[in-house]
């Protein structure tokens, strides 16, 4: 009896969920390849994954990655940071200068409400299919969710603590600055990170409306000349790039709010 | 005279009509007394130290700070709020430095100031703590160290322990009452406790439920510096009853 407890059996440590994920990953990529291997499906349409890790590295290899890369990054970049400092600025003064708000609150709305892709043709006629127009697409569908943020954030800024520095002195622009503007960074900070995805598909399907080069663009030509591995090798590219820009986010995040 | 209060009145207008909260109170304060002002949850009490703070304005009558009429906040009142009014994202040492940064002192003076107030409500070493780290005991002593670090002539204390535990209350009671003796800082403290009304101060003022008038001031003939041991004295039971009873009154 007083053995009973040296008796138990050592406890089997479980694998890291990671290690099954990993495992399931090789199972499916198997049963891919061998779906392939034995043409189950049309390779017009599926590619092995084997060419699409060969596609993939021959893009790097002739450095044809790094130059649609620069043309969508130089569309991405401009357009999601001109978009989310726009949309910052007019939500936070939406929410601070209530009147403001007020009037400006149904046009945005509609616009909000609208499908903003469907301006897009709008775009085209008016600037061409240059990178202009692809950025003012950008620019507007990242604004939008910033700017309800913005003006969601220093609304909800607790009113306790407004009095806290009226009660100290502060003036009205040192309490948007020192108050409502740290208040409103979780509020900022997811507007950014919906900026950010929704950035990346924006600039993707722009793209497919016709452009010099650019991620979207090469999944759109590939596809249209049945290169079927190599579509799938962008693909894989630019959900890559989504997945890197998320990650960074998230680290981001955790830098600015480490006091939450 | 440092604190005068005369025929202050305020109403605030409902759906229902007007509703009178405060109807003509006047109230006087020497330098460094410590007045505690007790009445039921509603009264009035937390309005009548708001305006007193010049975040709100009465309809009638005036508030006189140093024989100036009080037209808003001013460096030379500070605030301990009822929930922790800290903000989340800066340090104990910045949540205490934030209430200076309008008086203009020297960065040296403010770093000073900082650390004797963080010391004397005990919370040295605890200074770059951000407040989700903290009870709710040491967010309000934080709260008591932000308004004293700026030296103000009257502290306005309103409900600051409602919301801590009791062995927390009492021994922020005590530092509360340390602080003020200490620095020959006024304090007004309102408060539904009535033994913390009595524990603390140097007068009760008994106001009646809405609209808030005085019913009546009662002198807390104890000594001081006093121990929470005094809550046992007969003395200090006969006040207590004294003011229980006005407030049972309809």
């Amino acid at each position: 009896m007083e053995n009973a407890a040296t008796a138990v059996r050592p406890r089997r440590i479980p694998l890291p969920a990671w290690v099954w994920s990993l495992v399931w990953l090789f199972v499916v990529l198997l049963g891919w390849q061998g779906l392939s291997h034995y043409k189950l499906v049309n390779p017009i349409f599926l590619s092995s994954p084997l060419e699409i890790v060969v596609s993939a590295y021959s893009l790097v290899k002739s450095g044809e990655f790094f130059e649609h890369l620069r043309q969508s990054a130089y569309v991405y970049v401009i357009g999601v940071v001109t978009g989310c400092i726009a949309g910052a600025i007019l939500g936070m003064a939406m929410g601070w200068w209530r009147r403001f708000g007020d009037i400006v609150d149904p046009y945005v709305v509609f616009f909000s409400a609208m499908p903003r892709v469907a301006l897009y043709p709008v775009f085209i006629m008016l600037m061409g299919v240059g990178n202009l127009s692809r950025i003012l697409i950008v620019f507007i569908g990242v604004m939008f969710p910033m700017l309800f943020n913005a003006y969601v954030g220093a609304k909800q800024t607790p009113r306790h603590l407004l009095e806290v520095a009226r009660v100290f002195g502060y003036r009205r622009h040192q309490i948007f600055v020192r108050v409502v503007f740290p208040a409103s960074l979780p509020y900022l900070m997811a507007g950014f990170r919906n900026g950010v995805t929704l950035g990346m598909i924006l600039v993707v399907v722009s793209e497919f409306f016709g452009a010099p080069g650019g991620l979207g663009q090469q999944i759109a030509v590939t596809a249209q000349f049945f290169q079927t591995s190599f579509m799938y090798a962008w693909v894989l590219y630019t959900s890559l790039l989504a997945l890197v820009f998320v990650k960074l986010t998230d680290w981001l995040e955790r830098k600015v709010l480490w006091w939450s | 005279m440092l604190l005068d209060i005369v025929q202050v009145h305020k109403h605030f207008d409902t759906d229902s009509g007007k509703l009178t909260v405060i109807d003509g109170v006047s109230l006087q304060q020497r330098e460094g007394e410590l007045i505690s002002i007790v009445g039921a949850s509603g009264s009035g009490k937390t309005t009548l130290l708001r305006i007193i703070a010049g975040l709100e304005t009465a309809d009638a009558g005036q508030v006189l700070l140093k024989q100036q009429p009080v037209s808003g906040p001013g460096p030379d009142r500070a605030m301990v709020f009822q929930q922790s009014s800290l903000m989340p994202w800066l340090s104990v040492a910045q949540n205490v430095s934030f209430g200076m940064r309008a008086l203009g002192l020297a960065s040296q003076e403010v770093e000073h100031r900082v650390a004797d107030a963080i010391q004397r409500v005990g919370l040295a070493g605890f200074e770059t703590f951000v407040p989700k780290q903290l009870s709710g005991g040491m967010q309000q002593r934080v709260g008591i160290a932000r308004a004293i670090a700026t030296r103000p002539a009257l502290l306005l204390c309103d409900e600051p322990f409602a919301s801590v535990d009791a062995m927390t209350r009492q021994s922020l009671q005590h530092d509360l009452q340390s602080v003020v003796s200490q620095g020959n800082t006024a304090a007004l403290l309102v408060t539904h406790d009535i033994e913390e009304a009595v524990y603390l101060g140097d007068r009760v003022v008994v106001l009646s439920s809405r609209p808030a008038r005085v019913m009546q001031v009662v002198e807390v003939d104890l000594p001081r510096p006093r121990d929470p041991y005094i809550r046992t004295q007969r003395r200090f039971q006969e006040l207590r009853e004294h003011i229980w009873k006005m407030l049972q009154q309809p």
